[in-house]
């Protein structure tokens, strides 16, 4: 029975080294609009907290106790409510991630279709174990749970925004090298229609749009540096591939 | 293809000639314009025009049949009829369960992805059927994408004021909000995604009160499931006889199959209620994959019991018929499993779903998610012992209906029924032990005692 034991999570120190400077810790002009925003959605200010956690992640790549300060600050409420809610939801990053964190889903249809053969694959590609970051502060891989993608098992998510569909090694070892160099994301979030002969049929075909209208992704002071480059157009599309 | 032959047992009656209406084959249907010219928002503008009174689109609701799409299968029209009386000054709201985080669902996120307008439609024809001026869509998280292709999608509908004030020059004002969740199963239980929404740890609430008389910010709220809004415009347009004479008749309509697993075509289908499993395993979804033979099912998200091939062979997909054939609909994300998969294995990632996603807020879930997690593991690394099959059940009985909400149900009932229906599989993964429990002298047991870690005596 020694193998079978679950790890407990460490508790985060007291007094944390703070990770951004208080001039790093400001919302611009056109952030605060989308604030305001946020807050006339709700009657309570309050509520609109998990918009701020999300908006403040995107910015700052994670949440550091100083981030989710800012956000308590900013709606004026408690720190320690902001706090608990960051801790509450599995999405938010509470300590550095790498540039680009695979949520390699394993919920039991990804399961069933191979999603643990996949993430060995990842180990090894990446020379990592489930749940850490690669040196360079590239990838972080994580398991994820079910992803609502079951029907294009073994699927992942890249950085809390695009599903990668029907995983194959080779797709994967593709998909690590276009990031490496590329630092862009060329696959498309977009799922199978009902029936194959619709495939020009019910489809969306605003790929470029949606490229658009995401935005770039998340960093933070792990790798140090900030990633500006617009998703390249994807020359694979990659949802529509293996039914 | 030969011609079709009818399945006498089917209730989806001739549903190879079905006509999809929530999803149905328009290339970029999610884009206003294009579903401008196949009717979107006219349903709503129907109503309004027409001056039906909030009552009317009840009674439609109810007379059509609906039942909620999220799991429980309750009555729409009825859940609808709970809201207390107008109270002058006391808003009230209709939030709209996009969560699905239930595994092996994801038929929510199609109609987010093709056909959101519906929805859009049919949560403010909820809202004006319950008296709210605002709905909430709880939309999870990890669904960024679709979320910001919606936020897209719905700020044009506001530009064209069909959301918004004053639609349609009636007067009456609607908003919707979308909310987005960061990765949390139990928000997708109504009462903690009433906290969730109120912008704190999503931990159910005891109910009663029930959301009808306080929900969010103690006001009356109505929940419904995606799907469910999404086929309020539809009653209105082809009408409650319509919609009740389709599919099975004590729980009609159109209904999103979610298919995964080892079939040789998985995906979301649309199709009437009440068709055969087998129907939809072998012929929607084109047989097993490889030419395996099937071993299991399970034919509503993670939390529902498995069946067995043999427990498949004449059971439709509708409630009644589900419950009779020893499991229930759920959300109709059917898993198929073939004859390679691993049982123990199985369940064994299931029970860490449970356990990973419990809120921690009763002790019978919080303690018994782990427990059944490291039972079942111990069992699959090769660990276990008879007597745990046993324990497992009897933790079960100790977790169901104990709970503030129903995620340790959820969490049992997969273990109960895989133990329960796969137990030779089980029982080939622990170790031999001669006796089940009781006094037992270590000659009898022999090599079945060579664990010291393991007390014998109860």
């Amino acid at each position: 029975m020694s193998n079978i034991h679950l790890e407990i999570s460490p508790l985060p120190e007291r007094n944390p080294e703070r990770s951004f400077t208080p001039e790093q810790l400001v919302w611009t002009d056109e952030e605060r609009a989308r604030i305001d925003a946020y807050r006339a959605s709700y009657p309570e200010a309050e509520a609109a907290v998990m918009r701020l956690l999300w908006m403040a992640q995107e910015k700052f790549g994670w949440l550091a106790p100083e981030v989710i300060q800012l956000v308590a600050d900013t709606l004026g409420i408690p720190y320690a409510h902001a706090y608990g809610v960051a801790t509450f939801y599995t999405m938010y990053f509470k300590e550095p991630k790498g540039r680009f964190v695979l949520d390699v889903c394993t919920g039991h249809s990804c399961q069933v279709c191979g999603a643990y053969d996949r993430m060995a694959h990842l180990e090894k590609t990446l020379g990592v174990h489930m749940g850490e970051t690669t040196e360079d502060g590239q990838f972080t891989l994580q398991e994820a749970e079910c992803l609502g993608a079951c029907g294009t098992g073994p699927m992942l998510q890249i950085t809390n925004g695009r599903y990668v569909h029907n995983l194959t090694d080779e797709k994967l070892d593709r998909m690590v090298a276009t990031l490496r160099e590329t630092g862009a994301w060329p696959f498309e979030s977009v799922t199978l229609p009902q029936d194959e002969d619709e495939m020009q049929g019910n489809r969306r075909s605003d790929a470029e749009a949606t490229e658009k209208a995401i935005p770039a992704p998340f960093f933070h002071s792990l790798g140090g540096h900030r990633h500006d480059a617009a998703p390249s157009h994807a020359p694979l599309h990659e949802g529509t591939e293996g039914a | 293809m030969e011609a079709p032959k009818q399945t006498p047992t089917s209730k989806a009656g001739d549903w190879r000639s079905y006509q999809r209406v929530i999803l149905p084959p328009v290339r970029d249907l999610h884009l206003l314009d294009v579903a401008l010219q196949n009717g979107a928002y006219t349903a709503l503008e129907k109503i309004l025009k027409e001056g039906w009174e909030r009552k009317r689109l009840v009674d439609e609701v109810k007379a059509s049949g609906l039942r909620g799409r999220g799991g429980a299968g309750f009555s729409t029209g009825l859940k609808w009829s709970f809201m207390p009386p107008d109270k002058p000054g006391q808003p009230r709201y209709l939030a709209c369960n996009g969560d699905e985080s239930e595994p092996g669902t994801f038929k929510d996120r199609q109609i987010f992805e093709y056909n959101p307008h519906l929805l859009f439609e049919g949560m403010m024809m909820g809202a004006y059927g319950i008296g709210a001026h605002t709905a909430y869509l709880y939309v999870r998280g990890e669904y960024a994408d679709y979320i910001s292709h919606m936020e897209r999608e719905l700020a044009k509908a506001y530009a064209k004021g069909l959301v918004g004030k004053n639609l349609f020059g009636t007067g009456w004002d609607c908003d919707i909000v979308i909310h987005k969740g960061a990765g949390a199963y139990i928000c997708g239980e109504e009462s903690s995604l009433m906290e969730s929404l109120e912008g704190k740890r999503a931990y159910p609430r005891i109910k009663p009160p029930f959301p009808a008389q306080k929900g969010l910010w103690a006001n009356p709220t109505t929940i419904n499931n995606v799907e469910t809004l999404a086929c309020v415009p539809l009653i209105v347009h082809k009408g409650a006889s319509w919609f009740a004479g389709l599919g099975a008749p004590k729980h009609p309509g159109p209904l999103l199959y979610g298919v995964s697993g080892h079939v040789n075509r998985p995906g979301v289908y649309e199709y009437p209620t009440g068709m055969l499993l087998t129907d939809l395993i072998y012929e929607v979804c084109g047989g097993i994959r490889g030419g395996k033979k099937l071993k299991a099912v399970v034919p509503g998200g993670s939390s529902v019991p498995v069946l067995t091939a043999e427990m498949c062979e004449g059971v439709t997909m509708d409630a009644e018929s589900m419950r009779d054939g020893g499991s229930m609909l759920g959300t109709a994300g059917v898993l198929v499993m073939d004859e390679d998969v691993d049982m123990v294995s199985f369940l064994r990632r299931t029970t860490h779903f449970y356990h990973h996603e419990s809120c921690g807020q009763c002790t019978p879930c919080r303690e018994g998610t782990g427990w059944l997690e490291k039972l079942v593991t111990r069992i699959d690394e090769g660990e276990g012992n008879l007597r745990d099959l046993d324990l497992l059940i009897s933790l079960c009985d100790n977790m169901e209906g104990r709970t503030v909400c129903a995620l340790a149900d959820a969490a049992a009932w997969p273990v109960r029924w895989t133990v329960t229906r796969f137990r030779s599989e089980f029982e080939a993964k622990c170790k031999p032990s001669l006796v089940p429990s009781g006094f037992v002298s270590p000659e009898t047991l022999g090599e079945a005692v060579a664990d010291p870690g393991y007390v014998l005596s109860d």
